[in-house]
């Protein structure tokens, strides 16, 4: 009795989900909004550094019987640096996988903290890229934007995006160094000095890069702080007053995205700065070789920095390098 | 019908009590998994610096019956901030636990592990001798 109760309630059960697996999915085409509509989206990754650029994509549409765009424009709580611009072209990709811009009104124009592109073409949809060049002034504060976007039927949207905090960190580029020549190195001015300019800068000198070959160990590439002991800075005569101790912390495929400027997708922010502990560290680095790296804290403590090798060239016994430095006090 | 499916569910649940009051597997103080092996030895020794790079200069030298290990470093090595890792025989492991940066600087003085079988009778300290390339 029971037995057939189970094949019954089997049975309707099996029926019922026939039915529902066949039942056809209603779907409608959507209506599009009939007005002017707007979207945005960030398209870099990373800490938002002075001197680099924050870009956007700013989309603007409306149906084609309710008029055109005649205007778009950008609003920073922050203004931009002159480098600031919002594109006055549409891009499509061709059929070899290349960006290609069609012009949509004039260049845009910058006035204050605003950027604006007025439209000369028949718009009804595009989308707008925006370069905001992030100004030294931003350091340490959040930055908003709002976007807008006007038709010629006085229809006006807008797009609030942010806020974005503007990182602390400096960052210096593509410092070539030599051994014996351009071989002084400071943080403090985020340059490399020669012994000449060394000698006026003594008291900022915090690294000596030197290139050794030397039989049975292996030295090659090195940054040494200038007070460290003399056995890792063979043959080198400092110039007089250079004798800070640097704490230098050796690393290895570090290779933050904006120094590298390679596939990486890392980023050292200021928070990995903030929270590095430097405590017990040594005062060189030696045997370096590309895409290596240092942590610096100079000996006053003011500044901590990554230094990246971009590159090492054995035989002219020189390099590369790129910096982001971080002040603590 | 239903006779055969009384008898099948008894079944079930004897089988179930059978399992759940059968004597716990073994632990240590770790939660690791205590085994017949007596086996008691280093079989790999790894050294890496503060970027996780080997400072060895040649493979360790390994001595299971004197229990030594003798490891030459690149000279400039940070002695300070070295990072030691143990290949052990199976079901053993190590105390005490590795568990960052080791300062191996004070030459004069190697430090020791204790390596412990897999049944967790048989221990064995090994003596870990730092040496720095020469110049």
């Amino acid at each position: 009795m029971n037995a057939k109760y189970f094949g019954y309630t089997l049975g309707l059960f099996s029926l019922c989900l026939s039915v529902v697996g066949c039942k056809d999915k209603d779907y409608a085409i959507p209506e599009p909004k009939n007005e002017l509509q707007n979207d945005c989206i960030k398209r870099t990754l990373g800490p938002n550094l002075a001197g680099l650029n924050i870009e956007f994509a700013y989309a603007m549409a409306l149906p084609a019987t309710r008029g055109k765009i005649i205007s778009a424009q950008v609003e920073a709580s922050i203004q931009g640096d002159s480098t600031t611009y919002l594109e006055n072209k549409s891009y499509y990709t061709n059929g070899s996988g290349e960006d290609v811009g069609i012009p949509i009104g004039d260049s845009s124009v910058n006035q204050g903290n605003i950027t604006t592109v007025t439209f000369t073409k028949d718009t009804n949809a595009v989308t707008l890229r925006y370069y905001y060049r992030i100004p030294k002034a931003a350091k340490g504060k959040e930055v908003r934007f709002t976007f807008t976007a006007k038709s010629s039927n006085g229809e006006t949207v807008s797009y609030a995006m942010g806020p974005y905090a503007i990182s602390n960190m400096d960052m210096a580029l593509d410092l070539p160094v030599k051994d014996g020549d351009a071989c002084f190195i400071s943080v403090a001015d985020m340059a490399v000095y020669n012994e000449k300019d060394a000698t006026a800068n003594a008291d900022k000198i915090d690294l000596v890069y030197l290139y050794r070959a030397i039989p049975n160990i292996t030295f090659k590439h090195a940054l040494v702080s200038p007070g460290a002991d003399t056995a890792y800075l063979p043959g080198i005569v400092l110039p007089p007053g250079v004798n800070r101790v640097t704490k230098v912390k050796k690393t290895w495929a570090l290779r933050d995205f904006h120094l590298a400027r390679l596939q990486y997708g890392i980023y050292i922010d200021d928070v990995d700065f903030r929270q590095l502990d430097m405590s017990g560290t040594p005062d060189y680095a030696i045997n370096l070789k590309s895409e290596a790296g240092v942590w610096v804290e100079t000996a006053d403590g003011k500044y901590r920095a990554y230094i990246y090798i971009n590159k090492a060239d054995d035989g002219k016994k020189s390099g590369t390098i790129s910096m982001k430095r971080y002040t603590l006090k | 019908m239903m006779k055969r499916y009384s008898t099948i569910t008894l079944l079930l649940l004897m089988t179930l009590c059978w399992t759940g009051c059968r004597k716990d597997t073994p632990i240590d103080e770790d939660g690791l998994l205590i085994t017949d092996r007596a086996e008691c030895y280093v079989s790999n020794f790894e050294l890496l610096g503060s970027d996780f790079q080997t400072v060895r200069t040649k493979n360790a030298e390994i001595d299971t019956v004197a229990c030594t290990i003798g490891v030459t470093v690149f000279y400039g090595t940070d002695l300070k901030h070295l990072y030691p890792q143990f290949t052990l025989v199976t079901d053993a492991k190590l105390d005490p636990k590795i568990t960052g940066f080791t300062d191996f600087s004070d030459l004069a003085t190697p430090r020791t592990y204790t390596v412990i079988s897999g049944n967790r009778e048989v221990r064995k300290t090994y003596k870990v001798t730092v040496t720095v390339q020469p110049r």
